[in-house]
C-alpha cells in the first residue's frame, strides 16, 4: 500500500470515528437537557423561581429554598417519599420472587391445563386496569386493607404480574436444559437449584420485571389516589398533585422542579444499577 | 470381572407409547460400553434412565451392586458429560469443576486440591480462572469432561460428546476419552451413533434398534459375527451388502441367476435367504465366469481405497471397496469373488444362520 493510500484511509476512518461519536454524544446531550433543566431550574433561590424560566439555571447563586418549600406540603417529604420507596420496593421483590417461582414453573413443569391458565394470566392484561378499581377498593375495604400501603402493594403486585410471568417464563424457556441437569446430577435440587444456577442466568428477565415494577409502582397515581384517603400515607405522585395545584392559587414552580428532580432520580439510580444485568452475552459458553 | 452396572428388565414408557422395551445388561467394571443405534433408536434415552434423569417405568437399575432406581442422580455415583456441554456460563472454569463438591459440602481446601488434579490429568490448568464464554469448543468439552473427573464416580455417562466438535478435535478428544478411560479405569457408557467412535473406544458395543438391544459385544464379534441382518447393515461404513438368495439344495443358494456356496444349513429348498458380504471382502475381477456377476453404476475414489457401485442381474444394488486396479467404466461387466469364511447367511428373518 502506497503512503498516499495509507494516509487516506486514516483520515476516514478519522473523520469516520469523528462523526460516529459527535452523533452518540448529540443524542446523550438531548436525552439529558431534561434533566439539567430540571435540575438546575430547582436550584435557584425562592424568589428567582417565581421569575421566568430562562435562563434555566441559577443566577443569584446556588440554594435549596425550593426544596424546603417542597417538604412544607403534606406531611413533609420525607415521609412521602418513604411511603413511595417501601410500596415500590415491597412491589419489586413481591414481583420478583412470585414471577420467579411462577416462570420456573410454566417453563419446566407439566401440568394439566398449563397453556389455559398461561393464557388466563396473560389476557388479564387486556383488562384496563382503571375499569376494575371499584371492585378493587371494595375489595380491600373488605380485608381491611383500604387506606394502607400494603393494599396498595398487593394491587400493583397483582396489575404487574402478568407482564412478569410473562417475562419469566421466556427467561427460563431460554436456559437449555442441560445445564439444570447438569446441576442436578451435581447435587443442585430445588431452592438450591434454583438460586444457585437459574438465578444468575435468568438475571437480565429478573432485572426488567424488577424495574418495569419499581418504575410503574414509583410512578402509580391514579390506584394511589383512590386507595389512599389518609394524608400522611400518600405516595410521592399523589404529593405532587397537591404542590402543582399550588397554594391559594400560586403554584410554586421551584417546589414542583424539586419534586420532580426527588421523583426522578430514584428511578435513574434503579436503572444505572441493573442495567449491568442486561449485559449481553450472559449466556455464551453455556453449550455448542 | 466385578460388576460395574446392572439393567435389569428396564423399561420406558412416555404415556401409553413404551420406547424402551425391557433392557437387560450388564457391565463389567471398568469396561467401556458404546450404546449405538440409529436415531430414536432409545439409546439417549437408555443413558438418562441409567442418569437419573428419566424416571423408569419398570425395572432396576444396579450400579457397583447398589439398587439406584429410585435415587437421585447425585445420589448414583454417575458423572454425565453431555453433547452441548451444558457448562454453567456464569462460573469460571474452576467453580464448573468445583460446583458438584461444593453442593455436598466438601471442605474448600479438598475441593481445590481435586480441581487441581482433574485440571492437571485434562491439561486445563492455564483455563482455570476463565468463564466458558471464553473457551473453544474443544476447551468446553474437556471442562465438561473434568466436571465429571472431579465427581469421582463410579460410571461415566457421556451423551453423543463430540458431536459438536469439528471433525480434527473429534480424532484427537476421541483419542484423549480412550487415554482418560485407560488412565482412571472407571466403567464408562457411551453414546453415540458414530461408527468410527463405537469401533475404536468400546470394550463392548450395544447395538440398539427402537428400544430393543439388538446385540451385545466387542466390536470385533458385532463387525464380524452380526446377530442379524440390522447388525449386518448398521455397522460398518459402506455397510454390509445384503443380498436376496434362495436356497438351493445343501451349500447352495442362487443370487441374481448365480449360484453360490455357502457352508450347509438345514434350510428347505426354495427358502428366501438373505447373503452377507462386507464391501471389502469383495474380490473384484474383470473375467471370472461362475462368481457373481455385475454391472458397474459408478466409482467413488477416495484416494487410499475406491468404492464401486454395481447392480447384479436382478437389480439388487453392492458396494465394492477396491484397494488397487484400473479406474472401472459404467456399465462394464465385473465379476466378484470372496473367501467362503466371509460370508455371512441370514433366515427370512433376518437372524443369523450358523
Amino acid at each position: 500500500m502506497s503512503a498516499v493510500a495509507r494516509h487516506r484511509r486514516q483520515r476516514q476512518k478519522f473523520w469516520g470515528g469523528f462523526g460516529y461519536h459527535a452523533f452518540g454524544i448529540g443524542a446523550a446531550l438531548f436525552f439529558f437537557a431534561p434533566f439539567a433543566w430540571t435540575g438546575l431550574a430547582s436550584l435557584r433561590t425562592g424568589s428567582e423561581a417565581q421569575q421566568p424560566p430562562l435562563p434555566p439555571w441559577p443566577t443569584q447563586g446556588v440554594s435549596f429554598d425550593t426544596y424546603a418549600v417542597l417538604d412544607t406540603f403534606g406531611a413533609g417529604i420525607w415521609q412521602h417519599t418513604l411511603n413511595s420507596a417501601l410500596v415500590a420496593l415491597a412491589t419489586v421483590v413481591l414481583t420478583v420472587i412470585v414471577s420467579l417461582l411462577a416462570g420456573y414453573g410454566f417453563s419446566r413443569y407439566r401440568f394439566p391445563l398449563k397453556n389455559v391458565f398461561f393464557v388466563l394470566i396473560i389476557a388479564t392484561l387486556m383488562i384496563p386496569f382503571q375499569s376494575i378499581l371499584t371492585p378493587l377498593f371494595i375489595i380491600l375495604a373488605k380485608l381491611g386493607l383500604n387506606n394502607s400501603l400494603v393494599g396498595l402493594v398487593l394491587v400493583y403486585v397483582t396489575l404487574q404480574l402478568p407482564f412478569s410471568v410473562f417475562m419469566m417464563r421466556n427467561a427460563f424457556d431460554a436456559v437449555p436444559r442441560e445445564i439444570e441437569e447438569a446441576a442436578r446430577i451435581d447435587g443442585a435440587r430445588d431452592l438450591k437449584l434454583l438460586v444457585r444456577v437459574l438465578l444468575p442466568l435468568v438475571m437480565p428477565g429478573v432485572a426488567t420485571v424488577a424495574i418495569f415494577a419499581f418504575l410503574n409502582s414509583w410512578n402509580e397515581f391514579l390506584a394511589a389516589l383512590i386507595l389512599l384517603s389518609d394524608n400522611d400515607k400518600y405516595t410521592l405522585p399523589v404529593l405532587m398533585t397537591a404542590v402543582r395545584a399550588g397554594r391559594l392559587g400560586a403554584i410554586n414552580w421551584g417546589a414542583v422542579q424539586a419534586g420532580v428532580m426527588v421523583m426522578t432520580i430514584p428511578c435513574l439510580a434503579v436503572f444505572l444499577i441493573l442495567q449491568r444485568y442486561y449485559m449481553r452475552g450472559l449466556m455464551a459458553g453455556a453449550v455448542k | 470381572m466385578t460388576e460395574g452396572m446392572r439393567l435389569r428388565q428396564v423399561r420406558k414408557s412416555f404415556g401409553p407409547l413404551e420406547v424402551i422395551h425391557g433392557v437387560d445388561l450388564v457391565v463389567g467394571e471398568g469396561e467401556f460400553v458404546v450404546f449405538v443405534g440409529p436415531s430414536g433408536c432409545g439409546k439417549s434415552t437408555l443413558l438418562r434412565m441409567i442418569a437419573g434423569l428419566e424416571e423408569v417405568t419398570d425395572g432396576d437399575i444396579e450400579i457397583g451392586g447398589k439398587d439406584v432406581t429410585d435415587l437421585d442422580p447425585s445420589q448414583r455415583g454417575i458423572a454425565m458429560v453431555f453433547q452441548s456441554y451444558a457448562l454453567y456460563p456464569h462460573m469460571s472454569v474452576r467453580e464448573n469443576l468445583g460446583f458438584g463438591l461444593s453442593m455436598a459440602n466438601v471442605p474448600k481446601a479438598e475441593i481445590a486440591a481435586q480441581v487441581d488434579a482433574a485440571a492437571k490429568i485434562l491439561k486445563i490448568e492455564p483455563l482455570l480462572d476463565r468463564r466458558p464464554g471464553q473457551l473453544s469448543g474443544g476447551q468446553r468439552q474437556r471442562v465438561a469432561i473434568g466436571r465429571a473427573i472431579v465427581r469421582k464416580p463410579q460410571v461415566f455417562l457421556f451423551d453423543e460428546p463430540l458431536s459438536n466438535l469439528d471433525a480434527e478435535l473429534r480424532v484427537s478428544m476421541r483419542i484423549e476419552i480412550a487415554r482418560l478411560h485407560r488412565e482412571l479405569g472407571n466403567t464408562m457408557v457411551y453414546v453415540t451413533h458414530d461408527q468410527t467412535e463405537a469401533m475404536t473406544l468400546a470394550d463392548k458395543i450395544v447395538v440398539l434398534r427402537d428400544g430393543v438391544i439388538e446385540q451385545v459385544g466387542t466390536p470385533r464379534e458385532v463387525y464380524e459375527h452380526p446377530a442379524n441382518t440390522f447388525v449386518a447393515g448398521f455397522i460398518g461404513s459402506p455397510r454390509m451388502n445384503l443380498l436376496d438368495a434362495t436356497v438351493q439344495g445343501t451349500g447352495k443358494v442362487m443370487v441374481a441367476g448365480d449360484e453360490i456356496e455357502v457352508p450347509s444349513i438345514d434350510t428347505p429348498n426354495g427358502e428366501n435367504v438373505t447373503v452377507g458380504l462386507r464391501p471389502e471382502h469383495l474380490v473384484l475381477s474383470l473375467a471370472a465366469p461362475g462368481t457373481l456377476q455385475a454391472t458397474v453404476d459408478f466409482c467413488e475414489y477416495l484416494g487410499g481405497t475406491r468404492y464401486v457401485y454395481c447392480q447384479l442381474a436382478d437389480g439388487q444394488n453392492l458396494i465394492a471397496e477396491q484397494r488397487e486396479g484400473e479406474d472401472l467404466a459404467v456399465n462394464k461387466v465385473v465379476y466378484f469373488a470372496w473367501k467362503p469364511s466371509e460370508l455371512r447367511l441370514f433366515n427370512p428373518h433376518g437372524i443369523k444362520l450358523v
